[in-house]
């Protein structure tokens, strides 16, 4: 009786307080000690953003910043929905950049032409272009981005091969890349030659086609026509089919989980973002060094850029203070800098820039010497961004379903042209 | 001696004779290794967890190198207030749900109104329209109804679930009408026969429909984040998801909330999964 009784007891305290929880939840949120709230979101942790928020609340004592995470899968459709549905509960929001045109024409970013002057002059030439559409500034860039090829020392040195250089001019190419791969394989014991990070995203595989000229895919006065069907987008996709067919690099591992396999020693090379320069230098029995991306032999080299920019909700009811945290973001060093300070990406501003790549100098290791030479060099020589369409979003959705059944198996040319087909007919809606 | 000799053939055939037994032991374990793999990455540090992903062995599941520090990386952060938060909207959910379910499948079992099969029908046509198809559309007047980031605006839509009316309804209908008449002779108020008379006799059936409300707060993902996206209001899986950042993951921390998520249903399933059984049996769905 005692057992039911307190039972019951507790029942109804849960009750009772999970209501009372219930009822205070449905109370409006009013800004915290008189300070205006800016609602950002954004696909990174909290982490990622705390140094930033927590740098422009100490020079805006009158703002405050509540960070919203969303998982990065779902961030397009949250946004498509929230935004579409004309929501106010969101000021600021991170753009991935070659959606601007899209979220432009649906009338999802604000005209920032009233900084547009201040943009121009504090962050790179590139990253204006990319934040713009149309001629009018949409967004305010906050990092960009670039590839490095990652050797791990110790397996190159068991199979006895030279490592590469860090020199930009020395680059070596992605056929004698799988032939030293095969080799450090059969000698060291590796299980794989070459691990892509990015393997069914864009961002990874357009380089592989323009390095050998098959162009960016999207093609037309109103970019709307796909390309995909070129010799450079065959030639480049049987290679990479054929990089999985012969077991040199893995099928059935996301792009997520290939940093692990090679830290883990399972492959000699690993081509990634600047990202994993933090990631790896935190582990101390690893050895490992940088070179720039490798190209085809018979081709150019390319490399992947593009990275972040953040815009504001044109439905926002708190635009002013949306702007000043912006501003200090991607127009201030200071802001700049604190993007970056939990994760170390490439900031946008010219000034942060500068810093960031010093820095990389100052601190440079073994592993790291060169860096940021290459940085300069990739971004200022062998960068192209991906295309401006307002039918990128299906663009990549399309095109990274492809890359998959490659991977997996598929004849390069036939998905390429099944691809070409796909995008036709969903392009013709936007038309 | 004699009989001794006699059993022995016996006792060599029993081997074939738990063949199944054998098999089901087997498969059953085949199925826990996944569950055991998680476990064991929540225990290795982050960069260690998919490093041996391809070449299964022993250590695949037993971690050598067990740390808690997944664990307490997670609840210093706003996992713990996640996993909170599901438990609350989880809580009132199967409470406030519970006592609408009861009552209109009491309705729906004793009264003989006009219509009733229609209302019958249209309950059980609501549980088979995937509640994802609607999600977006009924997000947009919840929103238009100020209830976004808000924990009624959560629990709400698990509250009305027609596949616990249903498994109640069929459960009050074997409850004998002599009992009611009984009752009502007695004096009985309909409050009063429901609440003397069916629900105490209900207990698995209000288990089954309880645990069916828990299970459908406990795994929504896409209505919280539509509709509670705010950190304050985050449920569990939506936190579990943020874990993942666009560049970098720490798989460590991500299997240790996957363990934590995991774990609390599997208990309250454990815990109360005979009466769930008790209740399909009775109910006429098996």
């Amino acid at each position: 009786m005692t057992g039911l009784l307190s039972r019951r007891r507790l029942l109804g305290t849960a009750l009772a307080a999970a209501s009372g929880a219930a009822l205070a939840g449905c109370a409006d949120d009013r800004p915290a000690g008189g300070r205006t709230a800016v609602r950002f979101l954004g696909p990174e942790t909290a982490d990622t953003f705390r140094p930033v928020i927590r740098g422009f609340e100490r020079a805006h004592p009158d703002l405050r910043v509540e960070y919203t995470p969303v998982p990065p899968a779902q961030l397009n459709d949250v946004l498509q929905l929230r935004l579409s549905a004309n929501d106010t509960a969101i000021d600021v929001y991170c753009v991935d950049q070659p959606r601007v045109p899209a979220l432009t024409a649906r009338g999802f970013l604000t005209d920032l032409r009233a900084v547009d002057r201040r943009t121009r002059a504090a962050v790179s030439q590139e990253q204006y272009g990319i934040s713009t559409w149309e001629n009018v500034l949409r967004c305010l860039p906050v990092w960009t981005s670039t590839q490095y090829l990652f050797y791990n020392a110790d397996l190159l040195k068991k199979a006895g091969v030279t490592a590469p250089g860090a020199d930009p001019a020395d680059r070596w190419s992605w056929e004698h890349i799988l032939q030293i791969g095969r080799r450090t394989m059969e000698r060291s014991g590796a299980d794989y030659a070459l691990l892509i990070e990015q393997t069914d995203a864009y961002y990874g595989i357009q380089p592989l086609a323009e390095s050998l000229g098959g162009g960016s895919g999207i093609t037309g006065d109103d970019m709307l026509t796909p390309a995909v069907t070129t010799h450079g987008w065959i030639a480049a996709m049987t290679w990479y089919g054929k990089l999985f067919a012969d077991g040199l690099s893995p099928r059935g591992v996301s792009s997520f989980e290939m940093a692990s396999l090679f830290t883990a020693g399972r492959a000699p090379f690993f081509v990634g973002g600047p990202w994993n320069l933090g990631a790896f230098a935190s582990l101390k029995a690893f050895s490992w060094g940088t070179a720039p991306q490798p190209k085809f032999a018979q081709g150019r080299a390319v490399t992947p850029t593009d990275s972040w920019s953040w815009g504001i909700n044109p439905y926002s009811n708190r635009a002013d203070a949306a702007l000043r945290f912006m501003e200090y973001a991607s127009l201030t060093t200071e802001g700049s800098l604190a993007t970056i300070a939990a994760s170390p990406l490439i900031p946008s501003h010219r000034g942060a820039f500068d810093r960031y790549a010093a820095d990389l100098d100052r601190n440079a290791t073994r592993s790291t010497q060169g860096v940021a030479a290459i940085m300069r060099h990739e971004l200022a020589e062998t960068a192209v961004s991906r295309p401006r369409s307002i039918g990128y979003t299906q663009f990549e959705t399309v095109m990274g379903s492809a890359f998959s059944d490659i991977r997996n198996g598929s004849p390069a040319e036939a998905r390429l042209a099944k691809a070409s087909a796909e995008l036709v007919r969903t392009w013709e809606r936007l038309r | 001696m004699a009989i001794e000799t006699h059993r022995s053939p016996r006792r060599r055939i029993s081997p074939a004779r738990h063949a199944p037994l054998i098999a089901a032991v087997v498969i059953g374990l085949l199925f826990t290794l996944p569950l055991l793999w998680v476990l064991a990455g929540s225990l290795r540090p982050g960069d260690q967890v998919l490093a041996g992903l391809e070449t299964l062995s022993w250590r695949s599941v037993v971690p050598t190198d067990a740390t808690l520090d997944n664990y307490l990386t997670l609840f210093q952060g706003d996992f713990g207030r996640a996993v909170l938060n599901s438990v609350v909207v989880a809580a009132v959910t199967v409470c406030v749900g519970l006592l609408l379910s009861a009552t209109a499948a009491f309705g729906l079992a004793v009264f003989d109104f006009r219509g009733r099969g229609a209302v019958f029908a249209v309950i059980l046509l609501s549980f088979m329209i995937p509640f994802d198809a609607i999600a977006i559309p009924l997000a947009s007047t919840f929103r238009a109804w100020d209830l976004q980031n808000t924990y009624a605006g959560l629990i709400l839509p698990g509250i009305g679930n027609g596949l616990a009316i249903f498994l109640l309804r069929q459960f009050f209908l074997a409850v004998p009408r002599e009992l009611v008449e009984a009752a009502r002779l007695d004096g009985l108020g309909w409050w009063g026969i429901f609440r003397r008379i069916y629900l105490p006799l209900s207990r698995p059936a209000l288990i089954a429909a309880g645990l069916t409300l828990f299970t459908f707060q406990w795994q929504s993902y896409m209505w919280p984040l539509l509709i509670g996206t705010e950190p304050a209001k985050q449920l569990g899986p939506i936190a579990l998801g943020t874990l993942q950042g666009q560049m970098v993951v720490d798989y460590g921390q991500v299997f240790a909330a996957a363990v934590v998520l995991t774990v609390i249903p599997l208990v309250v399933l454990l815990r109360l999964q005979r009466y769930f059984t008790q209740s399909i049996a009775g109910s006429g769905l098996k």
